[in-house]
């Protein structure tokens, strides 16, 4: 009865691998269409020399920082899998534990406390889950961090100043009329910085709408066994682990006129703020309905995600798997 | 007469190994099966938006979690299709194996007569029993890749309608495989190797 949620874990790896098409594919984007990167007017071209030294320069950095990106989605995809398998042991010692009075127990039915000691080792196993579900969160919200350092830390400053002797290139800006972005020149081919960042963007936000997801998802899961006295520090306001909150204002996921993480929601929707608690115990059904949102991590386009990162790969000549 | 049957046993060893293949095959099929059932399964219970708890504040829930599983399943869908063409081809090679040791015999000295055909030689088989061996296995083949389409072919009607005891038998018929039985087709190689065994 408990078992509710077995064949999931197969699945995901099946829908992982079919879910990447080939590269083939793959659509290209018209570099020259209305979205064109080259386009961007602000930035001050650099001087031919410069330029010349700035290219292999930004071109070195954007393969490290979208390897970075790729590396984050790895962290990312084994980290939500771990934390599923945990999310679906949790569920089943807790429904064990639910159904633990009116279980069948056969001749054990005569030892002592038998009940009761086998509630106690269910509660402690619901502990050991909750508080490693806790810890895969706790390294999605990781990956998202990284991916956004990633993300801004595209651009190449020039270091020291166009009149120093020897040009040198860091990822910090030192002048404000650096924009870092080579003065919008194509870095490889095609596309300029601000393409590549608008690329990045695109990425980060779909992870970032599905941590603020999981996020209620863990909340609702491990208050799943809880008494309710336990339930009031199972709040959306209260942080799940310690610097969780600073993490997430990283992620701009942390509303500092409310004090509040935003509030779940998917692209282009809303949601009430914040998240109610119901006070009554998660159905049977509820609890599968959770699995299987975590798992179809509904606002990440996998399809997109892979299109992305083969296009950029196409970009800069680097294959991402 | 002992040149063809030499032959015969070879092409029984190719149809030993196109029937690996065909295990390999049938595992991934299996799962591939049950994955798909997990989420018709489910569909009933994430399609109400009552059972949605907590996450019922987020707006389009249903709806994304509904398409997202929706699209793993054609994934799923497609991926058994491509599994049951894999079969298919089995089937052809097994087909071709048997269209070519009726050449063996054809071949030469022209149609061999009924009387050749069921000599025996000490414990070697006769050439009857290699031609009806490799057409029994075709036949097995055969009728369970037209069972096993037919199955698949019945998972998208499930989807509006899921009754879990159907669900359940299906599957467990997809596992059987009732028309390959595994002493039959043992026994036909018995015959064919009886002087390895001896």
């Amino acid at each position: 009865m408990a078992e509710v949620t077995e064949a999931s874990a197969s699945e995901r790896k099946t829908d992982e691998e079919a879910a990447s098409p080939p590269p083939s594919s793959v659509s290209y984007p018209n570099p020259s269409g209305a979205e064109s990167p080259s386009s961007s007017s602000s930035s001050t071209p650099l001087p031919p020399s410069v330029a010349r030294l700035w290219r292999p320069s930004a071109q070195r950095n954007l393969r490290n920082q979208w390897s970075k990106l790729a590396s984050c989605r790895q962290q990312w995809t084994l980290s939500s899998s771990s934390g599923r398998s945990q999310a679906t042991s949790l569920v089943n010692a807790s429904l064990s534990q639910r159904y633990m009075p009116s279980m069948e127990l056969g001749v054990l039915e005569d030892m002592p406390d038998i009940r009761k000691k086998a509630c106690q080792k269910l509660f402690k196993q619901q502990e050991l889950h909750g508080s490693k579900l806790v810890s895969s969160y706790r390294d999605m919200v990781a990956a998202v961090v990284n991916m956004i350092t990633a993300m801004r830390s595209m651009r190449c400053y020039l270091k020291g100043g166009t009149s120093s002797p020897l040009v040198k290139f860091s990822t910090i800006s030192e002048e404000k009329s650096d924009t870092g972005d080579g003065g919008g020149i194509p870095v490889f081919t095609f596309w300029s910085i601000p393409y590549f960042e608008k690329l990045a963007e695109e990425l980060v936000e779909m992870f970032k709408s599905e941590l603020c997801l999981k996020r209620l998802i863990v909340l609702e899961l491990l208050s799943t066994g809880c008494e309710a006295p336990q339930l009031d520090h199972l709040n959306w306001s209260n942080a799940l682990y310690s610097g969780e909150f600073n993490d997430l204002a990283l992620c701009g996921l942390y509303s500092a006129e409310t004090h509040d993480p935003l509030p779940p929601r998917l692209k282009g929707g809303k949601c009430d703020m914040p998240p109610v608690k119901r006070s009554s115990q998660a159905s049977q059904e509820t609890v599968q309905v959770y699995l299987t949102a975590w798992l179809a991590e509904v606002n990440i386009d996998t399809h997109r995600v892979h299109e992305i990162f083969a296009i950029v790969g196409e970009e800069i000549h680097f294959n991402f798997s | 007469m002992d040149a063809i049957v030499k032959k015969y046993q070879q092409k029984f060893r190719k149809a030993r190994e196109e029937m690996d293949r065909w295990g390999e095959l049938q595992a991934r099929l299996v799962s591939q099966y049950r994955n798909a059932l997990s989420i018709i399964e489910r569909l009933p219970v994430i399609q109400e938006s009552k059972n949605y708890g907590s996450l019922s504040c987020v707006d389009g829930i249903v709806e994304a979690v509904v398409g997202k599983q929706m699209e793993s399943l054609e994934i799923i869908l497609l991926s058994l299709n491509k599994t049951l063409e894999e079969f298919r081809g089995i089937v052809l090679s097994l087909e071709k194996i048997l269209r070519d040791s009726r050449q063996l015999v054809k071949a030469g000295s022209g149609q061999l007569t009924v009387k050749q055909l069921q000599q025996r030689i000490g414990v070697k088989p006769t050439l009857q029993d290699c031609l009806d061996g490799l057409m029994l296995l075709r036949d097995m083949h055969q009728s369970e890749y037209i069972l096993k389409s037919s199955i698949v072919s019945a998972l998208p009607t499930l989807i509006l309608r899921p009754r879990v005891g159907d669900l359940g038998a299906l599957q467990q018929l997809l596992i059987d495989q009732p028309n390959i039985p595994k002493e039959e087709v043992e026994f036909i190689y018995d015959i064919i190797f009886a002087e390895d065994i001896c």
